[in-house]
């Protein structure tokens, strides 16, 4: 890991000069108003902490050879695609259909094949999250695009 | 001393407070269990809901949650070696040689006595510790509070984790974090980039249960064809009485240990579990039999790691300062629930210490006889196949994210989190570190800027305050002592 380091270090260098950057894009206030603590002196304190540790960091990195890299399986990749294709898809479809999708999508994709099973959290698991939160907390979830476009 | 007592029976004789506790209580056992799940990923799970009650319920709820988490991950260190949360990694080192040895009844039984013990230590310290640490604090200004929140901080260089730049790194970005939306002083934006829904900040819980528990389903992801084997519970044979004379000073002593360990700021469970294990081992006459199976090296870290639970509480609730990472997932939920931890918190809410109180001591009564009776039942629990298991729980993120506001925005901010904590878990920055950064990031700030204008700029004014002067002295000998554990790692890398 120490190798690693030296590359996080770099990378969290560039995070804040970015953020620093950032910070000069806040709005002026008057000294008067500001009471000369101004919106950046908080967050470019932090920044210049920050920066400080992660020069550390590199050092701490330097002279250790380079670890072999690591592969992540296909299972975590297809897991990162559909919790993304939640988001999306709760825009399109709703949130209790999307989520009967990953109910039904995610033990697929991580290999399980009891697919009565599979059909059985597929449908139990959003009415159950129905009748706990729409019914019992008064969560309202959005019907999506889609079945507003159709009702 | 008034420590309120009048407050207390109310609470006990409310059901609803009651049926909650033991809800806590049942759903944190099967947290803990869960290999993956840890108690600070089921209070942050419960969180958003907790927030449909009223503030005494929420935190009893939330309490007992903890208390019964950090027991419970014993149950499966001990029957098939993957300990269900952080601080129980520890009890597998004897736990599971003893379950193989075929005494995984003994070993549960130790585990349960030795959690109750330390739970009931720690909170008869927090009973008394926690009004009279608040009455210190009544004389806190902004700069004692900006050297507190600082000490808090550096306290992260020696929690675990890889390494103690790191950490603090982790820290820094909480706070960087809890910079977004508009600033309070000067109703300038900050980091916005144009989001109407950021301007009040990113919100705090879809953070946390992004940066926990999604997280922790990519790590899951990764390890899909993890075997997981029970051990057989028909002919166990529980703790003798013998058993218990031979465990009274490692848990007397492992209390103690987790008590302290508690009380300091940001260090938790999984540390006092650590050391509460090495002591065990120092103080015993046998230290070589220690790994294959003996009963003080299950009653160490048991008895430490719930000792801490109590522990932490205390400089939570005083002061407003988290003692361990579910702590300050359980602060969180404090302030946004519109209440003031510090201080004040006691005047304000009376009830609460009570609530908080009662809760773990139920739930520690309550997982005693779990621990000791239904331990078959929750080591079947702890099979349930992660395909089945992990979907569930991301529902559970998405519907907890999305609820407390009711927003899209907040569910993309767990996935980014959760994104973004895998990340950085992989490259060695915990996710307690940067809630922690996140919970104290208000106070830091807003007291630092305070004591700036009461000092008219001059920081060296900081020096003229002697409680302020402490904080920055042990901040100073916390950030050293991590060095200098590092460095000692280094010189005797033998030495564990």
């Amino acid at each position: 890991m120490k190798h690693e380091n030296t590359i996080a270090g770099i990378i969290l260098i560039g995070f804040c000069a970015i953020a620093y950057w950032l910070t000069t894009g806040f709005s002026e206030v008057s000294a008067m108003l500001s009471q000369n603590v101004p919106p950046t002196f908080f967050p470019r304190l932090v920044l210049s902490i920050m920066a400080l540790l992660s020069i550390i960091l590199i050092f701490t990195g330097i002279g250790h050879k380079p670890k072999s890299a690591e592969f992540l399986p296909a299972s975590f990749w297809k897991t990162v695609g559909i919790i993304i294709s939640a988001g999306i898809l709760a825009y399109f479809l709703g949130t209790l259909i999307t989520l009967a999708v990953i109910a039904m999508v995610l033990p697929i994709a991580w290999g399980e094949r009891r697919y009565k099973l599979i059909a059985a959290l597929t449908v139990f698991l959003p009415i159950s999250i129905y009748v706990v939160f729409t019914l019992g907390l008064d969560v309202r979830f959005p019907t999506g695009r889609i079945l507003e476009a159709v009702m | 001393m008034d420590i309120g007592l009048e407050y207390a029976l109310p609470i006990l004789t409310d059901p609803i407070v009651i049926g909650l506790i033991i809800a806590g209580t049942l759903i944190g056992v099967i947290i803990g269990a869960l290999p993956g799940l840890s108690s600070s990923m089921g209070v942050a799970l419960l969180l958003p809901f907790s927030l449909y009650l009223d503030p005494i319920p929420a935190i009893a709820l939330l309490s007992a949650l903890y208390c019964a988490g950090t027991f419970g991950g014993s149950i499966t260190a001990i029957l098939i070696n993957a300990p269900g949360a952080p601080p129980a990694v520890a009890t597998a080192f004897d736990g599971y040689p003893m379950a193989l040895k075929g005494e995984a009844g003994r070993a549960l039984g130790i585990a349960a006595v030795s959690s109750v013990s330390g739970g009931i230590f720690s909170l008869l310290v927090l009973l008394f510790a926690a009004p009279l640490l608040a009455r210190i604090a009544y004389s806190f200004g902004p700069p004692e509070y900006f050297a507190l929140g600082v000490f808090a901080l550096s306290m992260l260089a020696s929690i675990s984790g890889e390494a103690p730049i790191k950490n603090l790194i982790g820290g820094c970005l909480g706070l960087l974090i809890a910079t977004v939306g508009i600033d309070l002083t000067t109703g300038v934006e900050r980091f916005t980039f144009g989001v109407p829904e950021l301007l009040e900040g990113i919100q705090f819980i879809p953070v946390l249960i992004g940066l926990f528990a999604v997280t922790e389903l990519l790590n899951q992801a990764q390890e899909l064809n993890r075997e997981k084997i029970a051990i057989a519970l028909s002919a166990v044979k529980l703790p003798s009485l013998n058993d218990f004379r031979r465990v009274k000073n490692t848990i007397l002593r492992s209390s103690g240990i987790g008590i302290f360990v508690g009380v300091l700021p940001a260090e938790g469970s999984t540390m006092a579990a650590m050391i509460g294990y090495n002591e065990a081992k120092r103080w015993s006459n046998r230290p070589e039999e220690f790994g294959k199976g003996v009963i003080e090296g299950v009653a160490g870290p048991e008895a430490a790691n719930n000792a801490a639970t109590g522990g932490s509480m205390v400089p939570t609730l005083a002061l407003g300062i988290p003692g361990s990472a579910t702590a300050a997932v359980i602060l969180g939920g404090l302030q946004v629930q519109g209440l003031r931890p510090g201080p004040y918190l006691f005047e304000e809410q009376p009830g609460l210490l009570y609530a908080i109180f009662f809760a773990m001591l139920i739930a520690n009564i309550l997982f005693l006889f779990i621990g000791l009776l239904g331990a078959k039942v929750f080591s079947r629990i702890s099979l349930i196949p992660s395909t089945f298991l992990w979907p569930t729980v991301f529902a559970l993120c998405f519907v907890g994210a999305y609820g407390l506001n009711q927003s899209m925005v907040d569910v993309w901010i767990m996935l980014v989190a959760g994104l973004v904590g895998f990340v950085l878990k992989k490259n060695g920055f915990g996710p307690a570190p940067i809630i922690m950064g996140i919970v104290l990031g208000g106070l830091i700030e807003t007291s630092l800027a305070q004591s700036m204008i009461i000092f008219d700029q001059q920081w060296t004014a900081f020096f003229s305050r002697p409680i302020a002067m402490v904080f920055f002295i042990l901040a100073v000998v916390s950030l050293a002592a991590a060095q200098f554990r590092s460095l000692l790692a280094k010189v005797l890398p033998h030495r564990k």
